[in-house]
């Protein structure tokens, strides 16, 4: 099983490196199939590992040391667990569906082969964030994500938006990742290793303020990663990456890796409920809050960003309650539909020569009809209707608030569901329905390549069915996190609350559809609704990353001019001159005495004898009078 | 010969700087990577030859020089200077077959073996007398370097640093003199050997004394915050070798030398001075990477950037404890490696443009791919990502301090976060965007000749990231044994408690063992 485990995690190595290799010639289509047969090569390895998890086993492997010095012992150590498992068939089955119709999506782009580097090379770096079984290794793939991620944000790097996002995304990443650190830092003086069993088997024996703290830092961590309030402003921006990029990172894996670490560390957010309360408590309002701005956005990507956001902090609010393995099960169904819809939006862009206003779109499906339908598909799962995928991960979530008595969590997070289906429909209304807005800027548009939207199928179909693995995948993973099912034991009430919610989340749909379905007009921001204060505050995004701009970023740079040109120059520096200056015009000053006239010398000798005898007869007294 | 091996790498590269001379121009490019390669193969073997289990001293040789006073010539390798050397004769290899510098190059060679002897001598050098001279030599290439192959302000610039770090070394000579003299007094011998004042025990306030006057030669060099203003100056106007070399090797001997004599000579007053160094190293950290960001300059970007890394080293030295000094001993190689290829990037492009200014760039990555490529790892690593040298260093030294301080290693820690911000911004700058400067539009990529200096750096700089054990190991015995000497040395009960004792593991070899 040791080669399996090898195979999932390197095959996407070689394959980045492989593309590397022609990452400065021009296109090879090579390198795009060459990576995707290994990413489906990884794939077919961890479906082998699964089968093995299944039976009851895992597989625990140490390659080689990385770093050893004092007490300090950390192995190169993966493990395949039920938990990680899990989280290898998402990251490989996305990762390769993404791999194969970026072949078709990267098709006329110069960097054709760099794409296909990064893009494996996050793979890569994902296997090994989950495989990981100490923390420092997840540190490597967590910051590893965090390079693609900015080498792919960044990937179109002429455009000033995309860099500048690429740099935002890094840094305010690194700003979480040193809260990470602090954590791992804590860990290891108070439990003395990093590896996950020996930590999660001592966490119990330390203070609990110690293990407040771990968590606190652990989860800031988190909240970079998974862009959590008030670290998200990057993720909306990254969606100036190519769109595979957007559904593979920045929705399906990486800002999962969030969720992932606190599923992980389980053991330490179980001894401390208060850290969990609040965790789940920020997920209720990130959920909200990054609904609202979906509400108004007129860019399609940034919708299904915002979208993501929102689910993110679902599954927070699960892990945060101590749901572990029902915010997994949402990581996992989440991963599928948002991917397709990701990749959907692709498609639409594609056809429409990379616009993404929704309002200058409108009755694609004649069209696109697969895209149309898919995205549909993807969107009613989205949105939680049952049967498909989003029915059961995110229903259960709703569950969870109920049964644990947070009503104000649960009520926010049901009219968060009614939000969510709104949105998602607002956007597929404006783009496949209603009139052909898009004739008026002369836009020709055409459905995809077949083999992109055969590659997106496996997604939909998982999108679909999702749901009906919940048994077994809750049999494989309370193996290892805690198994508490969450039940409304009151039969009445349970049933209220699922037609109610269903009901609720289908007049949601039916509103934006009557709404949106046979708009006929792009809005030009002179209508009423466009100048009232709710949907400017929204549209601008609660003004929040102009807050930051003028808040931390403008007086940061001045604050370092003036650092340089002030103190640096113009004191530390001029200090030192100063001192320099004042010695050699001492020197300047002084060498007249020399100047071998004799008069002038005879007159500095006189001088001289007097401050010496000055000096010996107030020595002579001062002396006589301390020994008198 | 293995006897007298260092020897032969101190005197190896003067020798043949002088036998330079005879040799016409047109070969003394050959002659120089023949050289500089032989002594660089001589110190892999020292490192071949080094046991790694053992933590004391190896190779010693000893001949006495003035022994009225016992001064002698004493030499000898532990894992901390052993791969401080092999950086220098590895740096000095590197510098001199990627050198593109036209104007006198044989006398430029000589200089640059000249230097690499005296680099040698400092870190091979036990007797502090042989230690200063070798210090004080260390100077007067660099100095030859920066005023006559420098910028405008060259003579400014070199006579500011000769100064400065003169000025440092004196009073640091002063501590020396002072130390031998306490010596003499307790032993009633002479003695400059560092081995022999391991065993000195001070009272805690001549600690204090002695700690400062070192302490002030050694901050000069490092350069610590406020005594850092001679580098802008002399990275800005020294030629690209002349920057590498000063931020690979001669950066290094200040904190090498803490960790040399400081440390193990003073714990008391290690201690007592360790949260106002680490408050220093803040600075360095934030300040400068603060500078950083505000230059235009992308050679002072890089130049700064030193400083602040160094501000992790100084901070990871002074955890006094074995991750932490550990961390800043591989630190000091690995911010040698990365801030070294940095400045050999800065010069690729130097050659080509002949400006460093920011605002002349922009778009670069499309006009000269490799060179973006293998800038953007050196960046990476010089920003500190997991896998690459950087890390590690980084890592370890912040995780040891924070045994000390909870509230300064999370305020050092801001180094991840504000050198991501300096680093990436003047990336975005240089390479991202389209080619507005009609001059960049034809630039040519990397050649082979800066590729033989750039692809072993970017080697090691995974390498030794993935890898870090063959190097890691030696360096950890050492220090083991330093911390352990540190802790029976210390007096005083908060120096006892601060400085861990390691006795109870069975791998040490203590200092006085040793020989």
């Amino acid at each position: 099983m040791e080669l399996y485990l090898y195979i999932a995690l390197f095959a996407p190595l070689v394959g980045s490196l492989f593309s590397a290799l022609f990452g400065m010639s021009p296109k090879t289509n090579i390198t795009g199939y060459i990576a995707s047969g290994l990413l489906f090569t990884s794939f077919l390895s961890s479906l082998v590992l699964l089968n093995y998890v299944l039976g009851g086993h895992t597989v625990h492997v140490e390659l080689m040391t990385w770093m050893a010095t004092g007490d300090l012992y950390i192995p190169f150590g993966f493990v395949v667990d039920q938990v990680s498992v899990v989280m290898m068939m998402v990251v490989t089955i996305v990762s390769t569906v993404v791999h194969v119709y970026s072949v078709g999506y990267m098709d006329h782009d110069k960097g054709f082969n760099r794409f296909f580097s990064w893009l494996s090379a996050f793979v890569f770096s994902m296997m090994v964030l989950v495989m990981s079984d100490n923390f420092a290794g997840l540190f490597i793939g967590w910051e590893g994500v965090g390079l693609c991620s900015w080498g792919l944000i960044g990937f179109w790097y002429h455009k000033e938006s995309a860099t500048w996002a690429a740099n935002e995304a890094f840094i305010m990443n690194r700003i979480a990742d040193l809260g990470m650190l602090i954590g791992i830092f804590m860990i290891y003086w108070n439990v003395g290793s990093l590896q996950y069993d020996v930590v999660f088997a001592e966490i119990g024996n330390l203070p609990l303020v110690i293990t407040t703290w771990i968590g606190i830092f652990l989860f800031i961590g988190a909240m970079g990663k998974s862009a959590q309030f008030p670290l998200h402003t990057w993720l909306a921006d990254a969606m100036e990456g190519p769109t595979p990029v957007s559904a593979l990172i920045h929705a399906a894996t990486m800002v999962t890796a969030g969720v992932y670490l606190v599923v992980r560390a389980n053991p330490i957010y179980d001894l401390i409920p208060n850290v969990g309360i609040f965790i789940a408590s920020l997920g209720a309002f990130v959920a909200l809050f990054a609904a609202s701005m979906a509400l108004v956005n007129r860019d399609m990507k940034r919708i299904i960003a915002y979208s993501t956001l929102s689910q993110l902090g679902y599954m927070f609010v699960a892990a945060g309650l101590g749901a572990y393995w029902v915010a997994l099960f949402h990581l996992m169904a989440h991963a599928f539909f948002k991917a397709l819809l990701f990749l959907g939006a692709g498609n639409v862009m594609h056809a429409m020569h990379d616009e993404l206003d929704p309002f200058k779109m409108g009755g694609l499906r004649k069209v696109m009809k697969g895209t149309f339908i898919m995205m549909t598909l993807a969107s009613v799962a989205l949105a939680g209707i049952y049967p498909f995928a989003g029915f059961f991960s995110k229903d259960l979530i709703l569950e969870v608030g109920f049964v644990e008595h947070h009503y104000i969590i649960y009520t926010v997070l049901l009219l968060t569901a009614g939000l969510t289906a709104f949105y998602s429909f607002r956007l597929v209304a404006l783009i496949f329905h209603g009139e052909e807005r898009y004739k008026l800027f002369g836009i020709h548009p055409h459905e995809a390549y077949k083999f992109m939207l055969v590659a997106m199928s496996p997604l939909l179909v998982l999108a679909i069915i999702a749901g009906s693995f919940k048994m077994t995948y809750y049999q494989l993973v309370t193996n290892l996190l805690p198994s508490t099912v969450y039940h409304v034991h009151n039969e009445v009430t349970f049933w209220i609350m699922t037609i109610g919610t269903q009901l609720f989340v289908i007049s949601a749909i039916l509103f934006a559809y009557k709404k949106y379905s046979n708009w006929n007009s792009v809005p030009d921001g002179t209508s009423k609704m466009e100048n009232s204060f709710g949907y400017k505050l929204l549209w601008n995004q609660y003004y929040i990353p102009k807050f930051y701009e003028e808040v931390f970023s403008k007086p940061y740079l001045e604050l370092s001019k003036i650092a340089w040109k002030q103190i640096d120059l113009k004191i530390v520096d001029a200090t030192v001159d100063m001192i320099a200056n004042a010695i050699y015009k001492t020197g300047e000053n002084t060498r007249d005495i020399q100047n071998g006239n004799l008069s002038t010398m005879l007159r500095w000798m006189v001088f001289g004898l007097v401050v010496l005898l000055a000096l010996a007869v107030a020595f002579t007294v001062g002396y006589n009078a301390v020994s008198a | 010969m293995i006897d007298h091996i260092l020897t032969l790498l101190i005197f190896f590269p003067a020798l043949a700087a002088m036998l330079g001379f005879v040799v016409t121009k047109d070969s003394m490019r050959a002659y120089g990577i023949a050289v500089s390669f032989i002594e660089f193969v001589l110190s892999l073997w020292l490192w071949y030859a080094y046991d790694p289990m053992v933590s004391g001293m190896q190779f010693m040789e000893s001949m006495p020089l003035i022994p009225a006073f016992g001064i002698n010539y004493l030499l000898g390798v532990d894992g901390i200077s052993l791969f401080i050397i092999i950086l220098s004769t590895f740096f000095t290899m590197i510098g001199i077959a990627s050198l593109t510098e036209k104007r006198h190059l044989k006398n430029l060679i000589i200089t640059l073996l000249f230097l690499e002897m005296t680099m040698v001598g400092v870190f091979a050098a036990l007797d502090a007398i042989v230690f200063y001279v070798f210090w004080e030599l260390s100077l007067v290439p660099m100095l030859y370097i920066i005023g006559a192959w420098g910028g405008p302000l060259r003579i400014y610039a070199s006579i500011k640093f000769f100064l400065y770090t003169f000025t440092g070394s004196l009073i640091m000579l002063v501590g020396m003199l002072f130390m031998a003299y306490f010596y003499n007094q307790a032993t009633g011998m002479w003695s400059f050997s560092i081995l022999e004042w391991y065993r000195l025990i001070l009272p805690e306030n001549f600690q204090l004394w002695l700690f400062a006057a070192f302490f002030i030669g050694f901050a000069i060099k490092v350069p610590m915050f406020p005594f850092h203003t001679w580098l802008p100056y002399a990275h800005g106007q020294a030629p690209t070798i002349g920057s590498v070399i000063l931020a690979a090797i001669l950066l290094k001997m200040g904190t090498y030398a803490f960790v040399r004599f400081s440390l193990p000579m003073f714990p008391d007053a290690s201690v007592y001075f360790m949260f106002p160094i680490a408050i220093i190293a803040i600075i360095m950290i934030i300040y400068t990477a603060m500078v950083a960001y505000a230059q235009e300059d992308i050679k002072q970007v890089v130049a700064y950037s030193s400083v602040s890394h160094m501000g992790v080293i100084i901070l990871g030295t002074f955890a006094l404890n074995v991750e932490g000094v550990s961390g800043s001993v591989f630190l000091m190689l690995a911010h040698g490696v990365v801030s070294g290829a940095l400045f050999l990037l800065v010069g690729v492009i130097y050659d080509r443009r002949h400006t460093k200014m920011m605002s002349e760039f922009g778009g670069i990555a499309s006009v000269m791919p490799r060179y973006a490529t293998i800038f953007g790892i050196m960046m990476m690593a010089s920003v500190g990502l997991p896998l690459t040298i950087n890390f590690v260093g980084e890592f370890l030294s912040l995780l040891g301090f924070y045994k000390q301080s909870h509230m300064i290693t999370l305020t050092a820690g801001v180094a991840i976060i504000v050198g991501a911000i300096y680093m990436l911004s003047a990336y975005k700058k240089m390479f991202f965007g389209t080619v507005t400067n009609e001059a960049n539009r034809n630039l040519k990529d990397v050649n082979r000749t800066e590729l033989l200096g750039l692809i072993p750096l970017v080697i090691v700089a995974i390498w030794l990231g993935v890898y870090p054990k063959p190097v890691l190991g030696p360096i950890n015995n050492s220090v083991e044994s330093i911390i352990q000497l540190m802790h029976d040395k210390a007096q005083s009960p908060e120096a006892k408690e601060r400085i861990p004792n390691l006795s109870d593991s069975s791998k040490i070899i203590s200092m006085q063992e040793a020989h």
